[in-house]
């Protein structure tokens, strides 16, 4: 059986591709799954679904909010937009992502030892 | 969000999560149509990409939720559901618990109410008795003049009391009745810290000689005889011929060592004979409440200096006597302990066979749900959260049987203290409370844990793919290797029960056997409260026990009677130093025993002993005639192996009486317990009973006991006695009425009471296993009908089948019965409280070993032989059509 874990990149990497995405322009649960799918090249084979249990955890931590309204195709969707605390906590979230990037990237140079 | 309203919402909100999902994938769906894939395969691919939608939603949802809590209750609700399509399966294994925990809990109720709970007194784990002790007893009662000595130097007690058990003929007010009382000091009830209903206690001036007659009585007595009067206080209670004036009631409910007293007068105007004799030990008992910080080695130790001090002040009374503390709570709860703890130890027992059957049936129904846990697993369930539903559903199945089981342990519990009553004390306090409830409680659920526990692992290492697949029958050997170990162990545990039972049961059969050494039969025993106004000096009491007893006589029917003031094996009785011709000892504490017996001239002849030398009492041995006394075979043995025993004189007693001459040895009575071989004192003496001095008569003639030879009944006689009685005087009331057979059956109790229990959880455990042994092999006979039938049709006989199936269980039992063996026999051993109990049987007689184990295998047979029957009907054509 599959793990979860194995599903997302590290904790907290969904989240905040989520919450990238959704800062630009507030989308539904499915223009939001093809845009990280297509912007990503297809690169992170995420499933789909994986992406409902975290957009219910950022609704629960106020990080986003959701509105019902009707979709380009006429659709009822659930439209998520992100919050004021939503942008702080991605601000935060990205600069310790790259410092941690940074880090990584300074252990996997090669050879100046 | 408040959490409030997130669980308010919440149901409005799952919905919206469905629908959004479901729209994700239809949008995918149109999307991929609109690409040109057909609509079913867009359909599957748009699911596949998506996910496991059922788990993303499970998720999604536990997001929002409080999760082990919600998982829980639809475990629960899922748990009942379960349970609900399976009537005869839950049945059973709610029978099943209810047994084991509806018999623990009496059990435990009884331990709980007899030894954990504390007394009911103020602080009472700081009450404690002080008594005396001497090289040969490690308890004698306390000399009333050592007691007002440590009374006034102690300084380990805040307050100290003495008292002394002493019945009571009331005669005013309503018809005369023997009750029971107690003669205690002032600051009694203060030391126990108990607040009288109505009144007070006694003044020290009226606890002494010449103070005025005052009693307290029980609440029973001022209910019956005052109508619960608020004004008793001041009126009458007129005891022994005397007018008492009632100072205080007792609060309902109350009561103090064995017995519940009725009266309580002051101590200090009992009979001078005992209090002002420092050498008497004579029933009084002390106790005291330890100042608060001082511990009972502290309170020991202090009063071991004091009474040092007092033997070098009074040599000849108290030389060689010490000192012995003990917790109030020891002494209540007497040596009861080890045999309770005995039966909790084996009733747990019952519990673990019956955690085995229903182990065992769970294991067999999680074989047959395996496609369940397979599919469940398949779509995304966790494991924990399966093997949590199967312990949910077993803890569910555990207290449906605990509330099942707390109905018979109420009916459990009022017959195990009406089993054998009179043995148990604080048996009133015995009763389902709130600790009692709370250990069905924790018991229940730890067994549901345990035996959910097997099945649980199975459903752990469940291989969804494996039983997924058609047709096949999974791998069960592991699986009979669970049942099968769960079978013998229920079988070890039954024969080790059965074991302690049938040991129990051999001593019962050799304890009737025991010659008492007097003719058992057709005799009653009865006490006479012969009346005041006969009794006022002791000449006139003589003539009046004289002339009760010939009345008696007269009787059509009665063939002898006569009075004696110990009657053996009723537990009266004790004991005296004494000394052979002119060998005084220089300390009576340490000095030789005997026991006693004071009767009449025609005893011997009424109660069938036999006279083996010399002469018995005649009535002409009077205390105007030369001293005599009688001894029995033992004492003859011990202490006159070599010389003629009517050659030498007796002297016996803390005041002695003697030297008086042995007139004639009699064979030797029972007089403690039946097959009682110990070292306690065996030598018994006898002593006229009109020959007692004058001082001794008002203490002694009250304690005697009519012992009467009738063939006929005691139902059919009594009344005719009662009526003589009544005729004397009306004032004489008549109690305490047994056949000499109930005496004899009562004091076998000790033996009877764990015998008669330690059967029935026996009988129970052998109930369960034969239940548990045929529902394995009969899960086993379903399993191999495939196997049957193929052995049929390749040319196996009918026989050849059962004998598989019963050889089966049989292996099985025998493991179980091997195991059991040696088990019984270690435990037997070990538990030294258990070969205790044992008489004429050794704790690993081999007899009862076989016995029982042949018990064993014949039920297992037994239970074997449905499925058996079954087996052997095994149609070869339906196995090879199924393959």
């Amino acid at each position: 059986m599959k793990t979860r874990e194995q599903r997302d990149l590290f904790p907290g990497a969904l989240e905040m591709m989520i919450l990238r995405t959704l800062k630009r322009q507030p989308l539904h649960g499915y223009a939001l799954a093809q845009h990280i799918k297509r912007t990503s090249n297809d690169l992170l084979q995420i499933e789909e679904g994986s992406l409902y249990p975290a957009l219910q955890r950022l609704l629960k931590e106020e990080l986003l909010k959701a509105e019902w309204g009707i979709s380009s195709t006429n659709r009822r969707v659930r439209i998520y937009k992100v919050t004021a605390a939503g942008a702080k906590h991605l601000e935060h979230e990205v600069s310790r992502f790259e410092k941690m990037l940074d880090g990584i990237t300074r252990v996997l140079a090669p050879g100046e030892s | 969000m408040s959490w409030l309203k997130q669980l308010f919402s919440r149901r409005r909100f799952y919905g919206e999560l469905s629908l959004e999902i479901r729209e994700h994938i239809n949008e995918r769906i149109e999307e991929l149509v609109a690409e040109g894939m057909p609509k079913k395969e867009a359909a599957a691919a748009a699911r596949r990409e998506f996910g496991n939608m059922t788990l993303i939603e499970e998720d999604s949802r536990a997001i929002w939720q409080w999760p082990t809590v919600e998982s829980f209750l639809s475990d629960l609700r899922y748990g009942v559901r379960m349970l609900r399509t399976s009537p005869g399966f839950t049945a059973v294994a709610v029978l099943t618990v209810a047994l084991g925990i509806g018999a623990n809990t009496a059990m435990f109720s009884v331990v709980e109410g007899v030894l954990l709970s504390p007394l009911q007194y103020f602080q009472p784990d700081r009450l404690v008795m002080v008594w005396e002790n001497n090289p040969r007893f490690p308890r004698v009662w306390v000399s009333y003049p050592n007691f007002l000595d440590w009374q006034r130097t102690a300084r380990s007690f805040q307050q100290m009391a003495a008292g002394m058990e002493q019945g009571v003929d009331l005669t005013a007010p309503g018809t005369p009745e023997h009750l029971n009382g107690e003669e205690i000091s002032s600051g009694f009830f203060r030391t126990l810290g108990v607040e009288l209903a109505l009144g007070r206690e006694f003044f020290p001036q009226e606890d002494q000689r010449g103070g005025s007659p005052v009693a307290i009585i029980s609440n029973r007595l001022w209910r019956n005889r005052f109508d619960t009067n608020p004004e008793v206080l001041g009126k009458y209670v007129t005891l022994d011929g005397v007018d008492f004036t009632v100072v205080g009631v007792v609060p309902s409910g109350f009561s103090f060592g064995h017995q519940y007293a009725d009266v309580y007068t002051p101590l200090g105007r009992s009979d001078p004979l005992i209090l002002n004799d420092r050498a008497a030990h004579d029933g009084i008992f002390t106790l005291a409440r330890l100042q608060p910080g001082v511990t009972l080695a502290q309170s020991q130790a202090e009063m071991s200096t004091i009474q040092n001090g007092l033997d070098q002040l009074y040599p000849d009374a108290n030389r060689d006597l010490g000192i012995y503390t003990e917790p109030l709570k020891q002494v209540v709860v007497g040596n009861v302990d080890r045999t309770l703890l005995l039966l909790l130890g084996a009733v747990g027992f019952v519990l673990m066979i019956a955690c085995a059957n229903v182990a065992n049936l769970l294991l067999a129904r999680s074989a047959a749900r395996t496609r369940e846990f397979a599919i469940r697993s398949a779509l995304g369930a966790n494991r924990l959260r399966l093997v949590r539903q199967v312990l949910t559903e077993s803890v569910l199945l555990s207290l449906a049987g605990a509330g099942l089981g707390l109905l018979i342990a109420t009916w459990g519990v009022r017959s195990v203290v009406a089993a054998v009553p009179g043995i148990l004390p604080r048996s009133e306090n015995i009763g389902l409370n709130a600790p009692v409830l709370l250990f069905t409680l924790g018991a229940s659920i730890t067994v549901g844990i345990l035996f959910g526990l097997a099945p649980a692992l199975r459903s752990w290492k469940a291989d969804p793919q494996a039983s997924l697949k058609e047709g096949v029958r999974g791998s069960t050997s592991a699986h009979h290797h669970a049942h099968n170990s769960l079978v013998i162990v229920q079988m070890a545990l039954t024969l080790v029960l059965l074991v302690g039972a049938g040991l129990l049961f051999q001593t019962m059969r050799h304890l009737w056997d025991v010659n008492p050494g007097f003719d058992v039969q057709h005799l009653i025993t009865f006490k006479v409260g012969v009346s005041h106004a006969l009794t006022k000096t002791p000449s006139s009491t003589r003539v009046a026990y004289q002339q009760l007893i010939g009345r008696i006589r007269q009787i059509p029917g009665v063939q002898a009677a006569d009075f004696t003031d110990t009657v053996p094996l009723s537990g009266q009785g004790g004991t005296m130093p004494f000394w052979i011709d002119s060998q005084k000892p220089a300390s009576l504490q340490g000095a030789p025993r005997l026991a006693m017996f004071l009767t009449g001239p025609d005893y011997l002849r009424t109660m069938g002993i036999p006279l083996l030398q010399g002469r018995f009492f005649t009535p002409e041995d009077t205390t105007k005639s030369p001293c005599v006394m009688v001894i029995d075979s033992i004492f003859a043995h011990i202490y006159f192996p070599d010389s003629d025993p009517l050659d030498h004189t007796l002297s016996a007693g803390f005041s002695p009486v003697g030297p008086c001459r042995i007139v004639g040895v009699v064979g030797h009575v029972e007089q403690w317990a039946l097959g009682d071989s110990s070292a306690y004192i065996q030598n018994l003496a006898y002593f006229p009973l009109y020959q007692d001095p004058d001082q001794w008569v008002p203490l002694n003639y009250p304690e005697t006991t009519v012992v009467v030879r009738t063939a006929l009944d005691a139902a059919a006689i009594m009344p005719t006695i009662k009526a003589t009685v009544y005729g004397a005087s009306s004032d004489q009331p008549v109690y305490n009425i047994r056949t000499m057979q109930q005496i004899v059956w009562e004091s076998m109790s000790s033996q009877r009471f764990p015998m008669i229990l330690l059967g029935t959880f026996a009988g129970l455990a052998l109930l369960l296993a034969s239940i548990g042994i045929y529902g394995v092999i009969s899960y086993s006979v379903t399993q191999r009908v495939h196997e049957f039938g193929i052995r049929v049709a390749l040319g196996a006989g009918k026989q050849g089948i059962f004998r598989l199936v019963v050889g089966q269980g049989l292996r099985l039992a025998l493991a179980g019965l091997a195991i059991g063996a040696a088990a019984a026999l270690m435990l037997t051993r070990l538990l030294s409280s258990f070969s205790h109990l044992l008489y004429g049987v050794g704790a690993s007689d081999p007899l009862t070993i076989v016995a029982v184990s042949l018990v064993l295998a014949g039920v297992t047979i037994l239970a074997c032989y449905i499925p058996a029957r079954r087996a052997m009907r095994a149609d070869p054509m339906v196995a090879l059509r199924h393959e």
